[in-house]
């Protein structure tokens, strides 16, 4: 062979943050720590049954696996779980944490990662869901209840989503549904005003500082 | 009989109708629900999605109020029973800081698990005036409502039996299926559709296979989802009842057409056959 570049030795590594990685638990065991302190699961006694991504309804629409979300941290391979579809595309079913033999709360770290990454510089890899949640939360605050027309409105307002809907055909079949919600007379338009609005304010602003 | 009643957003919304039944019900049952004054919303999937913190502060709000009053809660949606509960959960390990005042010192009952207790079936029973024989249901519950069990308190969590028990009771043929607290998908709904659909229709599909006529559901995101997306599935009208109406249902004489104008699916075409509907 000309050249030994593909032996094993020499393959190259993953980059991770500019820097080469070499050997686990470099940057694994502080963020394995973090994890385990902040959700309060034993991460660490997992041992790869699969348990939980067999029980997982949606696990074949997700990068990486939930038994390999586990072993990510488990290796402190933080920023590929931030960047995944998974913490977006998990549904917080609860069946992962539910089965694991381990009792590791599966689910529970696919959300802390979620939040993890919401407050993260990262772009979310499924956009669509975070603004999605991100527009619930901006509803809450103003209003104190959910309405869900003022929602799918206000979400449909954001940047993108009305151009990604017209583009795949969805607006037209959203208005239609729209209009026989409307019919039917399951849409409110003129929601009741919730008198809990100032106190829900409030709350944020003692909580989180002012974001309305 | 008194409690404190949290309805949550969707029963202002999309299942008005589910609203509309529990309060006709629990009016039979001489069971006085107080809507919290001022109730707000529990979160959902978005709090605990973005801001862990939020989803167990949120709806302490409606926790104290319920105290205040001296009552215990209860909910009929699943979400919010699953957010109230986990807030509650943190509240009791001392993990949150409130501007309000909890002791924790109160239940929040799930609405099919409240009606399920042995002493309120029986009620329900004496009260069935046309049971629903000849109708072939199954119980679906989703999965907010059992799980996770350490939140929910459900310990049959595996085989939940609550709303079977009441469908039994009015008269029900219950089938028994192994899908009854799958996902439906409903809160990725909106981004991701097709994961959406691929799981709702994964239910639909077995529960027609069980040899289903309808099937009866007590979170109001689930009735939605799993009625809509017939309309997209040609040869398939399978109704879906909230538990309620079918208590309804056998309760009263004169149920028209007009009562189930909410539905997508039409439930009358399945009641006639069982001789509850001209
Ligand atoms: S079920 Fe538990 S022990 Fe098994 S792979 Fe998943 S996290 Fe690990
Ligand atoms: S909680 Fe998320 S990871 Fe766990 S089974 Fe459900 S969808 Fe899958």
């Amino acid at each position: 062979m000309a050249q030994n570049n593909n032996s094993i030795k020499n393959r190259p590594v993953k980059q991770f943050g500019g820097s080469t990685r070499k050997t686990i638990g470099e940057n694994g065991n502080h963020f394995l720590k973090q994890m385990i302190g902040e959700t309060r699961t034993d991460i660490s006694a997992c041992y790869q049954c699969e348990r939980c991504t067999n029980a997982c309804p949606v696990s074949h629409f997700m990068d990486i696996k939930p038994h390999h979300v586990v072993r990510h941290i488990q290796l402190g391979w933080r920023t590929e779980l931030l960047k995944s579809t998974t913490i977006w595309v998990c549904l917080s079913c609860e069946m992962c944490s539910t089965y694991c033999p381990n009792d590791v709360d599966i689910a529970e770290v696919n959300n802390h990662l979620r939040n993890l990454a919401a407050h993260s510089s990262i772009h979310p890899k499924e956009s669509a869901l975070a603004v999605f949640h991100q527009t619930f939360m901006e509803q809450l605050q103003k209003y104190g209840r959910i309405n869900e027309f003022r929602l799918i409105n206000a979400y449909n307002l954001k940047p993108g989503i009305l151009k990604n809907k017209i583009k795949t055909g969805t607006l037209k079949e959203e208005i239609q549904l729209g209009l026989s919600l409307f019919k039917k007379g399951k849409l409110k338009l003129i929601p009741r005003k919730s008198r809990a609005i100032k106190e829900i304010r409030d709350l944020y602003r003692h909580k989180r500082g002012d974001i309305v | 009989m008194k409690l404190s009643f949290y309805p949550g957003c969707s029963l202002e919304g999309m299942a008005n109708d589910y609203a509309r039944s529990i309060a006709e019900v629990f009016k039979d049952l001489e069971i006085e629900l107080v809507e919290i004054d001022d109730w707000s919303c529990c979160g959902s999937t978005a709090a605990h999605s973005l801001d862990q913190m939020m989803s167990a502060v949120l709806p302490a709000r409606n926790l104290a109020a319920s105290e205040e009053m001296g009552l215990d809660i209860v909910t009929p949606c699943a979400m919010c029973f699953n957010r109230l509960s986990f807030s509650l959960s943190q509240i009791k390990k001392n993990l949150v800081d409130l501007p309000w005042n909890v002791t924790g010192d109160l239940i929040i009952y799930d609405m099919t698990r409240f009606l399920a207790q042995d002493a309120l079936l029986k009620k329900i029973k004496n009260r069935v005036i046309r049971p629903l024989t000849g109708l072939r249901v199954v119980c679906y519950y989703g999965c907010q409502m059992v799980r996770p069990p350490k939140i929910t308190g459900f310990s049959d969590y595996e085989n939940p039996l609550t709303l079977d028990r009441i469908a039994e009771t009015a008269g029900a043929r219950v089938l028994d299926w192994s899908y009854k607290s799958t996902c439906c998908g409903a809160s990725i709904g909106i981004g991701r559709k097709e994961i959406q659909e691929s799981l709702t229709k994964r239910i639909l599909q077995k529960a027609v296979q069980t040899g289903a006529q309808a099937i009866i559901v007590s979170c109001p995101l689930c009735q939605s989802n799993l009625d809509i997306i017939q309309k997209k599935i040609p040869g398939l009208k399978l109704p879906i009842f909230y538990f309620t109406e079918i208590l309804r249902l056998s309760f009263k004489e004169n149920i028209t057409k007009k009562y189930f104008k909410m539905h997508f699916t039409d439930p009358a075409p399945v009641l006639t056959k069982i001789g509850l509907m001209e």
